[in-house]
């Protein structure tokens, strides 16, 4: 997976200094994101016993995909320049909400299409809400996300004895995709790892061939020059944000399967990971460079390095610790925004 | 003729206030309604005790952002845990429980954390949302390894602080220290390079304002002001969680934006803040007068919700033609 092609586009700014020197430079994050999840891996080997084995690469990249899948709609909203804080809120509504609608009788497969179509609205409104904020973009994507997320727990609540938690008789095939020992045609990997490896695919199949790919880079690199060219700022901006929002349903629909019940909190720990993911693979926060090509190495070094520190013994206070203290340095390897005296 | 003039400026710098002051009437009317009970003494008194550490933890966070580059401080609520579980742990630990102590050692560790992550913003130069965003991280898990679950007692003085009987508690003390800093800092020329360096740091910068000063300073205020609210919050729980007050970040960026500040920086005050803070706590504490029941946190959290998402669009048309004519 780690071979899978760099989205990231010549900056239309840099100047022309020979093709090799920009590919390596424009590539940069990729290329160091590479040599770390390496290095992580060499460590995990040398460091904990019975670090490379099939059983632990396999609940790796199930982690990682999880976390790849959330993470798909953050790294386009970044590419744009913002943050979508809703991301956790919209994965426990959606975890919630499916065995809320199995229990009404309604077929799993229906239920799973309606909540991610479901996202997608509550993606494209969230966008509509927030284009005219823009810095203060990812504030609304917060309330948002603790509006939906309440009206999913009232939803549920509502003729239930317990709130928070909601549990109904799962399929076996959703359960198939989600669970460790899921086996995707005989083949002892879960079905969810092939999904996320499809849609990485299909993004960066988008994103290099499609107007709406080239749309990205260019309002993230210049607001300016993408309306010169025609280009639909807010469009772009409320497709990102659908996107988003339809990942995310996807994602806290599949996570059912994973966990066996629907749990509102299953979401929390992507509100930060997610963000992780996207920067430590080098997407820029500031909008224009990166792509999913990035977040898929940045989720997989996340992924590796809290399999290393679990390995390692150590508690989940100290691995926060640790993970929390490591991504400075990680994203000032390439991420650093240039001094003040060069951006007059 | 009256010269209207000094006043119609008064009121387009104060734009941005009118949101807060108008929700703040509606819902001091409302709590007047639904529970008379919060205009007693005692009434009051607990109101100041419980809203103590989000107008101080908002405050912290004003400086910082009005600093720019979209740094708004998502590290504010774990640090204030950090420094309540060091209070209880360590020094309350070792015997060391006098308040000048305690107040010297709040008030250090707020300033020194956040000095430290102004100099890493400035000189690692990463933007400030990664560094706030690993301080969060980082915190949290060092509060949990502190202290791995709420217990401790606080000194003998600061357990009578708990009481909320009062209205004239060391708590309000605490608060109007805050504030009294706050009105001294608004007069420095200080507070200008603040407003000009989150308004266009490079213009700022050619201006020669020394920005990185600034920030440094912006993050020494918010970091003593991070300092008192930890304070009260431990005065608040009398004991030492490592856990709870991590929710003061969304709850006090929540403030933050009720209060009419714009997190592109260049904007904001204590006036805006400390009614951001209210209406928080205005509007947990209505709801918690209906009997929501089971619903009672969905309900919560669903308002906090829609409240922020209007308040916002409400400052969005009222500064959107500014904005446009900025670009």
């Amino acid at each position: 997976m780690t071979s899978t092609p760099n989205t990231t586009f010549p900056r239309m700014k840099a100047p022309a200094r020979g093709r090799m020197l920009q590919w390596i430079r424009c590539n940069r994050p990729s290329v160091i994101g590479v040599g770390l999840l390496v290095a992580l891996v060499v460590m995990g080997s040398l460091l904990v016993p019975g670090f490379i084995s099939v059983q632990n690469a396999r609940s790796i990249l199930l982690l990682a995909a999880f976390l790849g899948l959330a993470s798909l709609g953050q790294t386009m909203v970044a590419l744009l320049g913002g943050l979508d804080l809703s991301i956790p809120y919209v994965i426990g509504a959606a975890n919630i909400l499916l065995p809320s609608l199995i229990n009404t009788g309604m077929p799993a497969g229906l239920a799973m299409a309606i909540l991610v179509l479901a996202g997608l609205v509550v993606g494209a409104l969230n966008g509509a809400l927030s284009y005219k904020l823009q810095g203060q973009a990812l504030i609304m994507s917060l309330g948002f996300g603790f509006a939906v997320v309440g009206a999913a727990q009232i939803y549920t609540t509502l003729g239930s004895a317990v709130g928070g938690n909601v549990f109904a008789p799962i399929p076996a095939w959703l359960t198939n995709i989600a669970a460790f020992n899921g086996r995707f045609f005989g083949l002892p990997i879960p079905p969810v790892i092939v999904i996320w490896i499809a849609v990485t695919v299909v993004t960066l199949f988008i994103v290099r061939n499609t107007w709406f790919g080239h749309s990205l880079y260019a309002l993230g690199g210049s607001r300016v020059a993408a309306s010169r060219l025609l280009i639909s700022e807010f469009r772009t901006w409320l497709a990102v944000h659908a996107i988003s929002g339809g990942m995310s349903a996807f994602t806290g629909v599949l996570l059912l399967g994973f966990s066996g019940g629907g749990y509102v909190a299953v979401g929390d720990p992507y509100l930060f990971t997610t963000v992780a993911a996207v920067v430590i693979g080098g997407t820029s926060l500031l909008g224009g460079g990166g792509g999913y090509g990035s977040t898929v190495i940045g989720a997989l070094v996340l992924t590796v390095l809290t399999s290393l520190l679990v390995g390692m013994g150590m508690s989940f206070a100290a691995q926060q610790a640790v993970v929390g203290l490591l991504i400075i340095p990680m994203v000032a390897l390439y991420a650093r925004t240039p001094h003040i005296r060069s951006q007059i | 003729m009256i010269d209207t003039k000094p006043f119609r400026s008064l009121m387009r710098r104060n734009e941005h206030l009118f949101v807060p002051i108008a929700l703040f009437i509606v819902l001091l009317v409302a709590a007047a309604l639904r529970s008379p009970g919060l205009f007693t003494s005692s009434g009051v008194a607990g109101a100041i005790l419980v809203a103590a550490p989000l107008i101080l933890a908002t405050m912290a966070l004003t400086p910082i952002v009005m600093a720019g580059r979209g740094s708004v401080d998502l590290a504010v609520g774990p640090l204030l845990g950090f420094i309540n579980v060091t209070l209880v742990q360590w020094l309350v630990g070792s015997g060391w429980t006098s308040p000048v102590t305690i107040f010297a050692w709040a008030l250090f560790v707020g300033a020194a954390y956040q000095v430290l992550q102004a100099l890493v913003i400035i000189y690692v130069r990463v933007a400030p949302v990664i560094v706030t965003l690993s301080s969060y991280l980082f915190l949290t898990g060092v509060n949990l390894m502190i202290m791995p679950r709420a217990g401790g007692v606080v000194p003998e003085w600061m357990t009578k602080w708990g009481a909320g009987t009062s209205i004239i508690s060391p708590v309000l003390f605490v608060l109007i220290a805050g504030l009294a800093i706050w009105f001294v800092f608004t007069r420095t020329a200080f507070h200008i390079h603040l407003r000009m360096t989150g308004a266009d740091e490079r213009m700022a910068y050619t201006s020669g304002v020394r920005t990185n000063w600034v920030r440094i300073g912006a993050h020494l205020l918010g970091g003593m002001l991070v300092g008192l609210a930890a304070i009260c919050h431990t005065a608040l729980i009398s004991s030492g969680d490592p856990v709870q007050a991590g929710t003061y970040t969304l709850q006090a960026i929540t403030a933050l934006v009720l209060g009419g500040a714009s997190l592109s920086g260049g904007r904001g005050g204590a006036i805006g803040s400390v009614l951001g803070a209210l209406n928080m706590f205005l509007i947990s504490h209505l709801l918690a007068t209906f009997n929501f029941g089971m619903f009672s946190g969905f309900a919560t959290q669903i308002s906090f919700g829609l409240i922020l998402i209007i308040s916002l669009l409400i400052n969005v048309l009222l500064t959107a033609p500014k904005i446009q004519a900025m670009r």
